[in-house]
Order: structure tokens, then C-alpha cells, then sequence
């Protein structure tokens, strides 16, 4: 199958109007039906109405939410895959999702949170870092799959049993039943309280990996040869991880570790970039926030009582995805 | 040797002693039980209530809690325990008392052990709660307690009702901690009814405790709201649901009904206060 590059003009000029139709479809999605140009209206109009609030109280910053999350799990996906060399890295399956939401664990229910809003962005940053330097020491610049995903099992398990050990100490009695939600991640009956907390961190990640984009391109040549063209690898790597443990430790701490939307979406991207690294950042980070929308307009009607969470929808989606690309890379694997 | 008895000295043997058995029976059963253990929070309550102090050896941690505890100065130097079994036989009870829904593999693994377990069932209606209150003094052996009980809950009752007859109905919806509201069967809605509220949790058919989606409670746009809003509550995803920032927005509209968890959570006469001060808020 060949796909045929597109020019960014006319890539763009699909991507953003789905996204924005996306977008509508999916402030139209919920428990209660409503008129939402009676909720504009009334919004503008500066009225508190039953309408006014579901939609700009409840729906907006759900959206909202799905959408940035998805941006940044895309882009990170894409950055990771670059950095790595690696075509199976993702937040997710490297483990540096679960060391997010360890961070964001050990802070929000050791009752840390309340004492300024950028303690559990960066306890999920902090969090991804530390995963990530695991990654970086047992890898290092190897590009052998196997030994990746390895090391992303281990990190994974690790994590999860910490999560888990966080809970079971937490003072809440809810704690322990809410691993789902940081395994699984959710969106649901999050507010504007949790975008606005986790939107410094995703802008600030987005604008230093998408900088280290021709970064990406010189690094497909080899480091050498990226050293040799002038760029300041150690420094531009450093950039990079930063970024992406920003964004993706922000993005954990408000809706948990959303698996396979950094692994699918760069996959799918790819050809329409002419495979160019710098160009699949911004092309991944709008095709997330589509995927991501429309995994939680699937969340809505599958399950009334929004019990599903998102990474049953995007993990039954990618995990396929994952065994296919395995499938795909078993030459390079024996 | 051969000792001769005296038949008609047997026979009277016989009569005294079936008399004396009859008349001991009633004695026995009417005996209360000295060691009381209750292993949860509502038969803690009922237990020091109902129950003399000197029948009571241990009560459940719980009867301390600040939020969720009416009698917390009625516990003084009582032991508490955790409900685990090793503690509960270190008191060697004579009766374990606990609720149906909470504890229930302790009070299996006690029963096991032969203890004498009682539980009482969870009330759905004040109607039970007298039920429950007589079914318990008459496991204690504290029937005119229980009585004297029930006839001040009813006299408190008519009495409100008499107060705030004049005040017209209102809406309300209950919205709690995971988005889980109140609906038509349980002692909670019992409450509303008596206190004049028209509970819409239960207009819409919800049974029991289930979830509500945030947007369907915003859209049946109740008079008054309840919230379980535990401020000392430690964080978590639960308690975030009752802190999304459009409760305060309704509230700011409606009116914001706060009814102490300890007064509404158990099976007692605190209900009544619950009710009081709902009516008031009417």
C-alpha cells in the first residue's frame, strides 16, 4: 500500500476541520439531551441556565480535555519514536505513563495538592522522568526493540505495583478502587479546575519538542552526523525529554495513563509527512486530539453511567495495532 | 446394703424438680447478655443507646468517628476494636452485634467459631427503625429502653410535622461522593418524605444508592441540593466529583442543604434531628 504524501497545506486543511466537527459531535454527546445554541445564546447572555452549564461547565472542558490529552500523547509518541529510534516507543508502553501517574499519586492523595495547583503537574513530571532516565540508562542508544519493550515491561510493572502501594496506604477509603482510573484513564466529570492545572505543563512540553523538530531530522542520520550539521545533541536531547515528561506528566495527573494513542498515531501519520520526523510532531499531536475525542464519544455511548474508561476504547484499538507492528518488525527481532 | 427409697419421696423429687425447671426457664432466657461486642458503626450506636454500660465490653472504632458517629460522648473508656476476629474473641462475648451489610466475613467467621452473632438488617423506612430498635432490646434485653425510645421518636416526630405543616414542598436531589445519589427505597428518602421534600432522585425511578450522571442531575434542576461535602476528608477522585466547580454555580442559585452525615447514616433515633433540620430548611 503506498500512501502519497501530502502537502501540510492540504493535510491541515483535512485534519482541523474533523477535528472541529469532532469536536461539535461531541459536545452534543451525553446523558441529557440539550439545545446548544440555546446554551451559547444563554452563555453569551451571560444567563445561568440548565443548558448554559451542561454545556460550557461540563462538556466544553471534557472536550477540551480529550482533546489536549490526545495532542499530547500523539506528539510524545512521535517525539519518543524519534528520540528512541524506535518505532514501538509510547509514553504508555515505555512506562513513562506509570511513572506519571505515580508521581500524580504520591502527591494527590498524600494531600500535597492543595498547596499550590503545579505540585501535581510536577509530581507527574517528576514522576515521567525518572522513567524515562530508566529507559535512557537500559537502552541507551540501542535500537533494539526487544531490549525496549523489556525494559518498558519492567518499568511498567514496577510502577504499577507502586501505584498500587501508594493507594493501599493513601488516607481515603476510595483510593484503592480508583487504580482503575489511573491505569485506565478517564475524562469523565473532569473540570475546567483540571485543564487549567494541566494546561501550563502540555503548552510548555508541546513548544520544546515540537523546537527539537529539526533536532529529529538530523538524529535519523545518526548522532554523528547530527553532531557534525551543528546541533547541540546532549543539550537538544535533554530539551526533548523534558518536554515530553512535561506534557505527558501533566497530562497523567488529570485523566491517568491512556494507553496506545502515542504508538497509533504516529504509525498513522507517518506516510502522510513523507515519514519526516519534524513534520509527524504537529501532524501526530492534531490526529491524538482527534483519536482521543472520538475514544471518548465512544466511552459515552457505549457506557450511560461512564463507568467505561478511555484506555479500555484505545488500548482495544492499539493493542492490535502493537502486535501487528511486532509482526511487521519480526525481521529486525530475529 | 439395700437402701429403700420412698417412692412417694421420688415422686415429690420428680414434681419439685420439673417445677423448679419450669420455673428457672424463664430466668435463664430473660438473662441478659453481659459481654457485648459490636463490630460497625450502627450497632454501635444502638448498642449505647439501648444497651446498659456494663453489658457493653467492646465497640467498633467507628463509634469514634467525628463525621460519622452520633455517640461519640457517650464511648468514654470503652475499648474499641477493628472488627478482626482475634480481637472480638479476646472478649470472650456473649453476644456480637453488627450489621447485615458491613463485616459480614467477621461475623460469618464467628458464627463459625459458635459465638452468638446478631444482625440487623439495613433499614429502609422509619417504619423500620422502630422494628430494628425493638428487635435489638430484645436481644439485649432492653425492651422498655427500646419502647421508651420509640414512643419520643414518634411524639418528636408529630411534633415537626405539626411545626412546619404550613411551609409549602420542595425538589431535592442528593449527590454524594463517586456521583452516587438516594433514591426511592431507603431510610433516606423516608426522611425527605417526612421532612416535606419531594425527593426527584426517586420521581426519576432510581432505587437505592446509584450513580447519577452530573448532567442529569443539573438538568432535573432540583429546589435544594444535598451534598456530602467532608471538607476533613482526605483527597481523592471520589470527593472530587462533589467539588466540580458547576455545584457551585447551582448552588449559587438553589439552596444548599448540609444535613450532618452522623445524623442520617445509621438506623436511631438521631433521625430525627435529620428531619428537623431539613423541615426547617424548607
Amino acid at each position: 500500500m503506498n500512501i502519497k504524501a501530502l502537502e501540510p497545506r492540504v493535510l491541515y486543511a483535512i485534519l482541523l476541520p474533523v477535528l472541529l466537527l469532532v469536536c461539535l459531535f461531541a459536545l452534543n454527546v451525553g446523558p441529557v439531551e440539550i439545545d446548544l445554541g440555546k446554551g451559547m445564546r444563554d452563555w453569551f447572555n451571560e444567563l445561568t441556565t440548565i443548558e448554559s452549564l451542561i454545556l460550557f461547565d461540563i462538556r466544553l472542558p471534557r472536550s477540551l480535555l480529550a482533546m489536549f490529552i490526545g495532542a499530547t500523547l500523539g506528539l510524545a509518541g512521535a517525539a519518543l519514536q524519534g528520540l528512541l529510534h524506535n518505532p514501538l516507543a509510547e509514553p504508555g508502553i515505555i512506562g513513562v505513563s506509570n511513572g506519571a501517574a505515580l508521581g500524580a499519586v504520591i502527591v494527590f492523595y498524600y494531600g500535597m495538592a492543595g498547596f499550590a495547583w503545579f505540585l501535581l503537574p510536577l509530581g507527574g513530571l517528576i514522576g515521567a522522568l525518572i522513567a524515562v532516565s530508566i529507559i535512557l540508562l537500559l537502552v541507551g542508544q540501542s535500537r533494539s526493540i526487544i531490549s525496549l519493550i523489556l525494559a518498558g515491561i519492567a518499568i511498567n510493572s514496577v510502577g504499577g505495583a507502586l501505584i498500587a502501594l501508594a493507594l493501599n496506604f493513601a488516607q481515603s477509603p476510595y483510593a484503592m478502587q480508583e487504580i482503575v482510573f489511573w491505569l485506565l484513564g478517564s475524562v469523565a466529570n473532569r473540570s475546567i479546575n483540571e485543564l487549567f492545572i494541566a494546561l501550563p505543563f502540555m503548552l510548555v512540553g508541546w513548544g520544546m519538542i515540537l523546537y527539537c523538530g529539526r533536532f529529529l531530522n538530523a538524529l535519523t542520520l545518526g548522532e554523528e552526523t547530527a553532531k557534525s550539521m551543528g546541533f547541540d545533541v546532549t543539550r537538544l536531547r535533554l530539551v526533548l525529554v523534558l518536554g515530553v515528561t512535561a506534557s505527558v506528566g501533566a497530562a497523567v495527573s488529570v485523566a491517568g495513563n491512556i494507553g496506545f494513542v502515542g504508538l497509533v498515531v504516529p504509525h498513522l501519520m507517518r506516510p502522510f509527512v513523507a515519514y519526516e520526523p519534524r513534520r509527524l510532531l504537529l501532524a501526530s499531536g492534531v490526529a491524538g486530539a482527534i483519536l482521543l475525542l472520538v475514544a471518548d464519544i465512544a466511552v459515552q455511548l457505549l457506557s450511560s453511567n461512564g463507568e467505561m474508561k478511555l484506555g479500555v476504547i484505545t488500548s482495544l484499538v492499539g493493542a492490535p495495532f502493537f502486535l501487528f507492528l511486532i509482526l511487521k518488525s519480526r525481521n529486525v527481532l530475529q | 446394703m439395700r437402701v429403700k427409697i420412698n417412692k412417694d419421696f421420688m415422686k415429690r423429687f420428680y414434681l419439685f424438680f420439673t417445677v423448679l425447671m419450669l420455673l428457672s426457664a424463664p430466668l435463664v432466657a430473660a438473662e441478659k447478655p453481659r459481654r457485648i461486642v459490636s463490630i460497625g458503626l450502627c450497632t454501635d450506636q444502638l448498642l449505647l443507646i439501648l444497651a446498659e454500660r456494663e453489658q457493653i465490653a467492646s465497640v467498633s472504632v467507628w463509634a469514634l468517628d467525628e463525621n460519622m458517629s452520633y455517640m461519640i460522648d457517650a464511648v468514654g473508656d470503652l475499648p474499641l476494636n477493628n472488627s478482626s476476629v482475634e480481637e472480638i474473641i479476646k472478649y470472650q462475648p456473649d453476644l456480637v452485634v453488627a450489621s447485615e451489610y458491613a463485616a459480614w466475613d467477621t461475623a460469618k467467621f464467628l458464627r463459625q467459631l459458635g459465638y452468638k452473632v446478631k444482625q440487623i438488617p439495613l433499614a429502609h423506612s422509619i417504619a423500620d427503625i422502630y422494628s430494628l430498635l425493638r428487635q435489638f432490646g430484645e436481644w439485649t434485653g432492653n425492651q422498655q429502653r427500646a419502647e421508651s425510645v420509640i414512643a419520643q421518636m414518634q411524639s418528636e416526630l408529630t411534633e415537626i410535622q405539626q411545626r412546619y405543616a404550613g411551609r409549602p414542598e420542595k425538589t431535592v436531589i442528593v449527590y454524594s461522593p463517586n456521583g452516587f445519589t438516594i433514591g426511592a427505597n431507603t431510610l433516606e428518602n423516608d426522611l425527605f418524605a417526612h421532612a416535606g421534600y419531594i425527593n426527584l432522585a426517586a420521581s426519576m425511578g432510581i432505587e437505592g444508592f446509584k450513580p447519577i450522571a452530573l448532567e442529569t442531575l443539573i438538568a432535573a434542576d432540583p429546589d435544594v441540593l444535598q451534598i456530602d461535602r467532608n471538607l476533613s476528608r482526605p483527597d481523592s477522585l471520589a470527593t472530587a466529583y462533589v467539588g466540580h466547580p458547576v455545584l457551585d454555580k447551582l448552588i449559587e442559585h438553589r439552596e444548599y442543604l448540609d444535613i450532618p452525615t452522623r445524623l442520617r447514616i445509621c438506623a436511631g433515633p438521631m433521625i430525627t434531628e435529620a428531619i428537623e433540620k431539613m423541615a426547617q430548611r424548607r
